[in-house]
C-alpha cells in the first residue's frame, strides 16, 4: 500500500529515510539536550525542504499542501519539545 | 450513525473529499492547540498549586538509597551508609548546575565534583559521582545506571562506604527537569592505618588515595526545588514534593503519544484506502508523514528513559 507511493519516487524516499536515520543516530551521539533540540529542529526543516522538492517535482505544490506539512512538522517539534527536554 | 461519524473521521471517502477528516489541516491545528492548552494548564497548576503537580512523580532519595543498596546486596556487597554531609555535597552540585546552567561533571568554570565534597566539609579517601535527569521513577533510573558500566562501577564499588543523594527539580536551559545526584565516598578516617611507624606511611594514608577514581561522569540537571537529602534538613518542601501524585511530564507524554499513535494509524488507513481505490488527490505524502511522525515518536520513547551522566 504505502510502498506503492514509495515505488513511484524511490530516490526521494531513500533520501528521506537516510535523513531520518541520520537524525536519529545524531540524537544518540550527542548527549546534550541543547544539541538534541537543534537536531530535532534541523530534521523538521529538512523534512519541510524535502516536501517542497517532492511536490514540486510531482507538479502539485500547493499552499494547502505546504500548510499540511507545516502543521505536521509543528506537531512533531512542539510535542517533542514539551516532553523531551 | 456512530459508524458514519467514525468512518468520516478515520476513513477517506467521498463524503470527506477522500481524506480522513482527522488528517485535515483544521484537525491538525486542533491537536496542536489541544497540546499547547494542556501544557499551559500544567504550567499554571505548577505555579498556582505547586503541590498538585511536580516535575518528578516519585523519585525520592530514600528510594534511590534503598535500590542502590539492593543492587549492592545482589552483588554480595555491604550496604552504603547514608551520610548527610555527602547529601549536602550532592545538593550543592545540583544547585550549581541549575545556577550556572550546565549539565556535566565539571562546571564551565572548571569546578570538579570534588570541590563540592570539600565545600560540604567531607574528607574522603575515595569518591565518585553519578548523575541523572528526566526520569519518572526510581526503577527506570536505577535500571539506566545499572546498564551503564561506569555508573554501575560506582554503585557496586567495594571501596565506598557512604553515600549522599540529592533529587532536585528545576529548570536547566529553560527546560524543566528532575536531577538526581549520587555522591559516593569513604571517609578519610576510615582508611586502614598503615602498619607501624614511619611517618611516610602515615602520611600516605592521610592523602586521598584516588581522588578522581570512579567518578561516573555527571549529568546535568534542571533547576530545582526539592529534595534534599540531609537528614537534618528534611523539611517541609521535601516532604510535600515527595508526595506528588502526578507528573506533568508523564501527562504530556501520554497525551502526545495518544495523538501520535492516532495520527500514524489513520495515516496507514488513509494510505491503504487511497491506493486500493486508486484515488488521486492533493495532499501531502502519507509515507513521508508516517516516517517523520515515527521518527519523532521513537525519540520520545527513547527520552522516556531520561539521561545519565
Amino acid at each position: 500500500m504505502i510502498f506503492k507511493e514509495i515505488e513511484k519516487k524511490p530516490t526521494e524516499y531513500v533520501a528521506l529515510l537516510a535523513m531520518l536515520i541520520a537524525g536519529f543516530l545524531s540524537y544518540f551521539l550527542f548527549d546534550n539536550s541543547q544539541v538534541r533540540r537543534w537536531i530535532v529542529y534541523g530534521i523538521g526543516i529538512l523534512y519541510f525542504c524535502w516536501s517542497l522538492y517532492h511536490h514540486y517535482k510531482r507538479g502539485d505544490l500547493q499552499i494547502s499542501i505546504i500548510i499540511e506539512y507545516l502543521l505536521i512538522i509543528l506537531i512533531g517539534i512542539i510535542f517533542i519539545s514539551g516532553t523531551l527536554f | 450513525m456512530l459508524k458514519k461519524i467514525w468512518t468520516h473521521y478515520f476513513i477517506p471517502q467521498e463524503r470527506n473529499n477522500h481524506r480522513a477528516t482527522i488528517l485535515k489541516p483544521n484537525f491538525l491545528l486542533f491537536f496542536l492547540i489541544l497540546y499547547i492548552l494542556n501544557q499551559s494548564v500544567i504550567k499554571t497548576l505548577i505555579m498556582v498549586k505547586p503541590g498538585i503537580l511536580g516535575y518528578s512523580s516519585e523519585i525520592t532519595y530514600q528510594k534511590v538509597l534503598e535500590q542502590t543498596n539492593n543492587e549492592r546486596k545482589k552483588a554480595g556487597l555491604s550496604a552504603l551508609q547514608y551520610n548527610s554531609t555527602l547529601s549536602l555535597s550532592a545538593q550543592k552540585k545540583a544547585e550549581d548546575m541549575f545556577k550556572n546552567d550546565y549539565w556535566a561533571h565539571t562546571s564551565p568554570q572548571g569546578k570538579t565534583p570534588w570541590a563540592f565534597f570539600a565545600t560540604a566539609g567531607y574528607k574522603y579517601s575515595v569518591a565518585g559521582e553519578n548523575l541523572a535527569k528526566d526520569f519518572y521513577n526510581t526503577d527506570s533510573l536505577m535500571k539506566a545506571w545499572m546498564n551503564s558500566p561506569t555508573h554501575k562501577a560506582n554503585i557496586v564499588n567495594t571501596k565506598y562506604e557512604e553515600i549522599g543523594i540529592a533529587v532536585v527539580n528545576g529548570t536547566l536551559g529553560g527546560i524543566k527537569t528532575t536531577l538526581v545526584v549520587q555522591h559516593f565516598a569513604t571517609p578519610l578516617v576510615a582508611i586502614q592505618p598503615a602498619p607501624k611507624n614511619t611517618t611516610k606511611q602515615l602520611g600516605a594514608a592521610v592523602e586521598p588515595e584516588i581522588i578522581n577514581e570512579p567518578i561516573n561522569e555527571p549529568v546535568l540537571g534542571a533547576v530545582p526545588q526539592v529534595v534534599p537529602p540531609v537528614d537534618a534538613v528534611i523539611g517541609e518542601s521535601y516532604i510535600s514534593n515527595s508526595k506528588i501524585l502526578i507528573s506533568p511530564l508523564s501527562l504530556s507524554k501520554i497525551l502526545s503519544s495518544i495523538i501520535f499513535i492516532l495520527l500514524v494509524i489513520v495515516l496507514f488507513i488513509d494510505g491503504f484506502v487511497t491506493i486500493k481505490n486508486n484515488t488521486h488527490r492533493l495532499t501531502g505524502s502519507t509515507a513521508g508523514h508516517i516516517g517523520f511522525l515515527i521518527f519523532i515518536f521513537l525519540l520520545m520513547l527513547y527520552n522516556q528513559q531520561g539521561s545519565i551522566f
